[in-house]
């Protein structure tokens, strides 16, 4: 088996999370909350920023064992067209959204490249920051995504562990690790400013993936200083093909971690998404959660007023609350919904790559 | 009267407000009246004309009494910044523009060769041009020369509450400028709104230790008297500094005048 590479592998850089993920005496969850909170407070203010995805296809031609759009589902397969996005993107305006993550899944010739970038561009009009969670492309294709708008793109590695990894993604263009791993790179080097890592909880050992996706960060932050980045926690939720994962991550265990990250990243956003219960969201408001996505579908479109219901999505939403309703919800906690915290005039490809870092044998391991 | 000019305005008051990460409008407006500020800072980012909930741009154009400093935050390159101060003078009509260029996401920390690219070009262009700064004082008087109606280095990092821990550097800029000093940046409470003050800035920005306080409208007024009393202190002339203790009554004079 190939080895990983040595940013990934050396433990030295992720110690202190290490400590603070091990549910000794010397970090009690409720002593980590509360620096949790503090550092969120003093950084970001008691505000949380929203956005919504927009599942712009179904098509997949990967077989991950855990995705309700693996390509040997029965799912319906559909994507919108030009005219559906506009629509879509106007339902979701009238709930004040006006950041959007358009989704896809991996690269067909129904939604591929072409198809995504037009997508970009039509919800360039419309929204005021847009992102995409789709493939991985090439540094040429993330310059032009760039260049029609798009400031972010989305892309969990779902696990680090690379025998897990191989054994989950049954076929299909996603079964390259490597490649996936580089993603993130490739995004920054085409210029788009922001991406956003993450693991999906409970396919390996959360602790071990919770570490590698922090080292994966830190490499990034070091080699491309100008990027932006959110670490995202999404725990395995029920969904289509009913996957049942080998790790079981309890609320306790997904707060410790949300803390930690708070602690160990005090500049990064950190995202909590629908799959989660209304509770637990609000419980988290505050507590080191400064990005949220509200009156989410995982269906493909969702918003009309022809949206399917009986549609089934890529995984099911927990939390189904309205923008409206979660909004309140937000500001009994003391907290500022904030529907725009970006601005067009500042779209457009980074204009400088990334640095690359420096070859292992002329570094020491952090 | 002790006023504060910036370009060809002068303000009674020398706090000046950011408008973040306050907990909702009402309370950042209150928070605003209450440190009776008369320039505040809103980022061109929070300008929401369609979604007017978490619009910060609305409300305060409405209150009376207060100028509107629009701010190029979420800026990584001189061109951004430009653009985003054109944008911003035409929605909001004003003719200030604190220049915030961080190119890092994460520290924050400003960009000095972006900062002075672009604050050359806003200068010339007409604007009253506020650069937010590391606390560097050749990058200073470069800003000065090509026409900044202030510069505004920091404190210490962005929303650290670290206070004044540049305090050298700031010393060293305050000497030598010929605009007005403002410290932006890192400060945590009123006495170190004050202390800067009394250093001689001509003026501080403070945001997140208003709107991360426990009450942030009382913080205001807090911050508020606090730097009162230390332009106040300033213009007074604190008592020169001494190594050693002098006492107030002599201990020689048991011996007469010397000859």
């Amino acid at each position: 088996m190939i080895a990983l590479p040595e940013w990934l592998s050396c433990t030295k850089e992720s110690a202190g999370l290490a400590s603070m993920l091990s549910s000794g005496p010397a970090y009690d969850l409720e002593s980590l909350a509360a620096e949790s909170r503090a550092i969120t407070l003093r950084r970001f203010g008691r505000t949380m920023t929203l956005y919504a995805p927009l599942y712009l296809s179904n098509h997949c031609p990967s077989g991950c064992a855990y995705c309700g759009f693996a390509s040997d589902r029965s799912s319906k397969r559909r994507r919108l067209e030009a005219d559906e996005i506009e629509r879509e993107l106007l339902s979701m305006k009238k709930l004040g959204v006006t950041d959007v993550l358009l989704l896809t899944g991996e690269r067909t010739g129904v939604a591929g490249f072409d198809y995504l970038r037009k997508s970009v561009e039509t919800a360039s009009k419309h929204m005021q920051r847009v992102s995409v969670e789709a493939f991985p492309m090439s540094v040429e294709e993330y310059r032009a995504l760039a260049g029609c708008g798009c400031t972010g793109v989305t892309i969990y590695q779902e696990t680090y562990d690379l025998r897990r990894y191989e054994e989950l993604h049954r076929w299909g263009p996603k079964k390259d690790f490597f490649h996936r791993l580089e993603t993130p790179a490739r995004a920054l080097e085409g210029g788009i400013k922001t991406v956003g890592l993450g693991v999906l909880l409970g396919l390996a050992d959360p602790l071990e993936d919770a570490l590698m996706l922090y080292r994966h960060v830190r490499h990034l932050q070091r080699t491309c200083w100008r990027a932006g980045f959110s670490v995202s926690f999404p725990r395995m939720r029920p969904q289509a093909g009913g996957y049942t994962p080998p790790f079981s991550v309890g609320d306790h265990l997904l707060a410790r971690m949300i803390f930690a990250f708070r602690i160990a990243l005090p500049d990064t956003d950190l995202v909590l998404s629908t799959r989660e219960s209304p509770a637990f969201r609000d419980g988290m408001a505050g507590l080191g959660i400064t990005r949220m996505s509200i009156a989410s579908r995982t269906t493909v479109g969702g918003y009309g007023d022809d949206a399917d219901n009986a549609e089934q999505g890529q995984f099911e939403v927990f939390d189904d609350r309205t923008a409206g309703e979660f909004c309140n919800a937000l500001r009994a906690r003391n907290i500022e919904p904030v529907f725009k915290n970006w601005e067009p005039a500042y779209n457009g490809p980074s204009s400088v790559n990334p640095v690359r870092e420096l070859q292992p044998e002329q570094r020491e391991c952090r | 009267m002790d006023l504060l000019p910036l370009g060809s305005y002068t303000f009674s008051s020398r706090l000046i407000l950011g408008t973040g990460k306050f907990s909702d409008t009402r309370t950042m407006l209150d928070a605003v009246r209450a440190s009776g500020a008369e320039l505040v800072t809103v980022a061109l980012r929070r300008f929401n004309r369609e979604q007017m909930e978490d619009d910060l741009f609305g409300p305060l154009s409405e209150i009376g009494g207060i100028t509107l400093m629009p701010n190029t935050s979420g800026a990584s390159s001189a061109a951004e910044a430009v653009r985003a101060a054109h944008i911003a003078r035409e929605l909001s009509g004003s003719p200030f523009v604190k220049v915030e260029i961080h190119p890092n996401p994460q520290h924050l920390m400003p960009d000095p060769i972006e900062t002075f690219e672009a604050s050359k070009i806003l200068a010339s262009e007409g604007f009253i041009v506020m650069p937010y700064i590391s606390a560097d004082p050749v990058l200073a008087k470069r800003l000065e020369e090509v026409g900044c109606a202030s510069v505004m280095p920091l404190g210490s990092a962005i929303g650290s509450g670290q206070g004044l821990k540049t305090s050298g550097m700031l010393d060293l800029i305050i000497r030598e400028s010929t605009v007005p000093v403002i410290v932006d940046a890192g400060l945590r409470s009123p006495g170190e709104a004050a202390a800067a003050m009394e250093m001689g800035c001509a003026a501080v920005l403070v945001n997140s230790a208003i709107a991360a306080a426990g009450d942030p409208v009382a913080m205001a007024g807090a911050f508020s008297l606090g730097v009162v009393a230390g332009r106040r202190a300033f213009t007074a002339g604190l008592m020169p500094k001494s190594g050693h203790a002098v006492a107030t009554s002599p201990l020689t004079s048991f011996l007469g005048k010397e000859p």
